[in-house]
């Protein structure tokens, strides 16, 4: 947490999206496609088959412009955005698996030489040769994917690496093999997805027999994705699965995820079986699109369901979203937490005024932007609110209000009994000082309850994954800091939710 | 110094002993400077060289300018694959300084990203669409790349400088840009690009030489390597003057304490200055590259041991820049030698996988049916 905060209007959540989504889909492509163009030009070249040969050259020209050129910056982005964003998390990941990621920086080197041969030497080496080192590239890639993936697992599911700190305790995590299933399949389907494109513009005596060829490839990889997912399902703990199954799911929006993610893939499948594999001769340009977008939309739908379900860490049960690690949770209560955040205290040094401002850039900047992503004003009750409810003008909206705006907090609580402890609105409009000082009292009491939350995870057994569902905000990190901190940051949500207050700039704190 | 704005060390501790990332950081940078040199050095030289022909390639120069291109479809790709271990270490050794830079200049930083990708996709476009492919044009594509990698070497320098320096983050906090008001920013950055045209100027006449000297167009070629040659020679001379004056021009704390640091410090810094100056001797000797093809290799040879001395004076420099706040700490070992070594055998076995790899493709030549 000693790190200054990056202000960043659309949050550091959103731009990793933005740089990791693409990424992912190159990347798996890249594999996939290794695999194919590999698989594809082997029986090109056992069969003389020449338009499976076209298909294969054709592929491989995709293959180094989009994986060797995007795929390779936009890595590199997601290490650069890691580093803004959440650097104390990405520095433990690098210190505990620097040796994963040299390997698989092994498996790179690899992977890239063999592709960008691979593309140079179409016509000019003898079949064999290509062969090899098609097939060469397609175990580098493969390989940096074995060695990834044990280290983006183990975000979710640390398994035994929390009691022991060990490499490969946390590698050959719990999701380990499951993840390894699913992103084999997805690896396929991201490949099918791109080829179907050239295979389109094989010549027509021709096409069908190339679309149903990757309609096979299609359908096997939703099913082998289908089944990793299944599996990778069922090995979470249940803590976790009840943040996205189950009859109350604690994050509605995580359920959503999963049933658009499970419905894409039936659309994949269904496309590949019906038009691919069954009437190949109905495939059109926009058969290819839709597919590409089904197999996009479960792929980006399992990633925002995997980020969603390790709320609200970084690590599990080791360090939360903000940087904040649990075993320090009871150090930074005692010292404050601009204390270990020098960028934080040395402005609040200079102006005590700005003191909460400060503690809210480094407790909650990293999920809450002021007015863009997971808004925290959005998320705090104004006095518009407070007067929409208790006013219930024309009758119906003030209810709908509450629902909009209160009974996310309120749980339990109904409409009329908010209204019995609403002022009216005549009162509310005489002296919405008054409503200030309700919000102010709301807000603090909020900050108390996630505060306690801190001493539940400190005194949680951090040797196994904490289960967070009993807490009052299961996917939220705890406030930690001093009573005055907890003042500051209070007061200042407080001015943040005052509609009459000048509005501060849209970079989160400014 | 403001040591409350250092973040505190990783609680993880170093999976290794510090020399050994020390020796890996240094080692994996060289290999990407040489990279670098063509990706940065390489698409300036082609576009003076592009321009120069009128953008032309059936002129020397624009012929120049396409062979470089060509490589440079490959080399960008293996300047980011070499670059990203040295961004691995860099992260291991010097995490507090490292990401605390990158967020003070965090939009330039994200910038990079947006560059490397403008610049490379330029480079394709010129390679595809430009001179190389269709004779003539494609000058805007070149010079798009070219200005891109330029930008990104400032940025590379700001953040170098950046983090280097934790005592002045209280000021760059304040407006970061005034990182290029360095005394050192600009020499550094000459620094570098100087030496990737120089460099990349040498490779072009060595290979030339080479053809030349095989038979194979010769007239062409021995244009190409005299006018690549010129390029080896003036950037050298501005090079050994920008190199001397940026070591005028560092903190009095870092220079003394290169003094001070005996032959750890001053071995290679003399050795660095006196292949600088032995490049510079080499080259003037040389009027007619074609005629002295062993010159030409041994300058090459001589570069890239420069760049090696030079990348481990580079790093100690950094160290010394760094050594007040790095005084006040000692490293958390918690070393995983058995990764370590797994890490080496698959190492080994990558590069023996590539080395056979290519031995194979270079011994498989194929045309017609025959071919892949």
């Amino acid at each position: 947490m000693g790190y200054p905060i990056w202000d960043l209007a659309i949050g550091g959540s959103l731009l990793m999206a933005l740089v990791a989504i693409p990424h992912v889909i190159v990347s798996h492509f890249a594999i996939g496609g290794g695999l194919l163009i590999a698989v594809t030009e082997t029986l090109a070249v056992k069969r003389g088959d020449r338009e499976l040969r076209g298909l294969a050259k054709r592929s491989s020209l995709v293959l180094i412009l989009v994986s060797t050129v995007f795929g390779v910056i936009s890595g590199v982005g997601i290490w650069v955005v890691a580093g803004l964003v959440s650097p104390g998390a990405i520095s433990t990941l690098i210190h505990t698996y620097v040796w994963g990621w040299a390997i698989e920086w092994v498996f790179f080197v690899v992977e890239i030489v063999a592709a960008l041969i691979y593309y140079a030497t179409w016509n000019t080496i003898s079949k064999r040769a290509h062969l090899l080192v098609g097939w060469i590239y397609f175990v580098g890639a493969y390989l940096s994917l074995v060695i990834i993936n044990g280290i983006i697992t183990f975000m979710l599911t640390p398994g035994r690496w929390l009691e022991t700190g060990a490499f490969w305790d946390g590698f050959f995590n719990p999701t380990y093999w499951p993840s390894l299933v699913l992103r084999t399949g997805i690896c396929l389907m991201m490949a099918t997805a791109f080829m179907v494109f050239p295979a389109m513009r094989t010549a027509a005596a021709h096409r069908d027999r190339l679309v149903r060829y990757l309609g096979w490839w299609m359908v096997a990889g939703a099913l082998v994705s289908y089944a990793g997912y299944r599996w990778w399902e069922a090995v979470l703990p249940d803590s976790v699965q009840g943040l996205f199954r189950g009859a109350a799911p604690a994050l509605a929006t995580l359920a959503a995820t999963r049933h658009f993610a499970l419905w894409a893939l039936t659309a994949a499948l269904v496309v590949a079986a019906v038009i691919l594999l069954a009437r190949p001769r109905l495939a059109r340009p926009a058969t290819a699109a839709v597919l590409a977008l089904a197999a996009f939309a479960f792929f980006g739908g399992y990633e925002r369901l995997r980020e969603g379900a390790r709320k609200p860490f970084l690590i599990h049960s080791h360090t939360f979203s903000n940087g904040l690690q649990v075993a320090d949770i009871a150090a930074v209560n005692e010292r404050g937490v601009l204390a270990t955040a020098g960028w934080g205290a040395r402005a609040a040094a200079a102006d005590p005024a700005v003191t909460g401002r400060e503690v809210f850039r480094a407790q909650c900047a990293a999920c809450h932007t002021l007015d863009g992503y997971q808004s925290i004003r959005k998320a705090l009750p104004s006095v518009a609110d407070v007067l929409a409810v208790a006013a219930d003008d024309p009758p119906g909206s003030g209810a709908r209000a509450f629902r909009a705006r209160c009974a996310a907090c309120h749980a339990g609580v109904s409409f009329d009994d908010m209204r019995g402890v609403l002022p009216s609105a005549n009162e509310v409009r005489g002296d919405p000082g008054m409503i200030r000082d309700l919000n102010q009292g709301m807000i603090t009491a909020t900050l108390v309850k996630l505060r306690g939350m801190g001493a539940a995870y400190a005194a949680a057994d951090r040797t196994r994954m904490i289960d967070t569902s009993a807490l009052p905000s299961p996917y939220m990190p705890p406030f930690v800091g001093t009573e005055p901190e907890l003042g500051a940051l209070s007061a200042h949500l407080g001015s943040l939710a005052d509609d009459r207050q000048p509005r501060v700039a849209m970079r989160g704190g400014e | 110094m403001h040591a409350d704005l250092i973040p505190a060390l990783d609680a993880a501790g170093l999976p290794g002993p510090p020399w050994l990332f020390h020796v890996l950081l240094v080692v994996t940078f060289f290999l990407h400077l040489l990279f670098m040199n063509l990706t940065l050095g390489g698409t300036l030289l082609a576009a003076i060289a592009h321009f120069r022909a009128g953008g032309r390639s059936d002129d020397p120069r624009g012929a120049l300018a396409g062979r470089l291109m060509a490589i440079n479809g490959y080399g960008i790709s293996l300047t980011i694959t070499t670059g990203v271990a040295p961004l691995l270490f860099i992260q291991v050794l010097y995490q507090q300084y490292f990401y605390t830079a990158t967020i003070l200049i965090a939009g330039v930083w994200l910038a990079f990203l947006l560059l490397l990708t403008l610049g490379y996709y330029s480079a394709y476009l010129y390679k595809f669409r430009g001179a190389p492919a269709r004779g003539r044009g494609g000058g805007l594509w070149l010079a798009a790349s070219a200005v891109m990698f330029l930008l990104m070497a400032m940025v590379n320098v700001a953040v170098h400088l950046l983090h280097a320096q934790p005592e002045r983050w209280a000021d760059f906090a304040s407006g970061a840009a005034c990182v290029l008001l360095d005394p050192t920013y600009l020499p550094r950055l000459l620094h570098f690009v100087l030496a990737g045209i120089g460099a990349a100027a040498l490779l072009a006449t060595w290979w030339a030489v080479r053809r030349a000297r095989a038979g194979v167009e010769v007239e062409l070629n021995a244009k190409i390597a005299g006018f690549a040659w010129r390029w080896v020679l003036w950037t050298t001379v501005v090079q050994v003057v920008d190199g001397v004056l940026l070591l005028l021009l560092l903190p009095r704390p870092v220079l003394s304490a290169f003094m001070r640091g005996g032959a750890a410090t001053m071995v290679p810094l003399t050795l660095a200055i006196l292949l600088g100056v032995g490049l510079l001797v080499m080259i003037a000797r040389v009027a007619s590259p074609l005629a002295s093809p062993g010159i030409v290799s041994g300058t090459l040879a001589a570069m890239v041991l420069t760049i090696a001395v030079m990348s481990i004076t580079r790093h100690q420099a950094r160290a010394l820049y760094l050594e007040p706040s790095t005084t006040l700490y000692q490293h958390v070992v918690a070393p995983q030698w058995f990764n370590f070594a797994l890490w080496v055998v698959l190492l080994v076995l990558g590069l023996a996988t590539v080395g056979s790899m290519v031995r194979r493709v270079l011994s498989s030549p194929a045309t017609g049916a025959d071919a892949a």
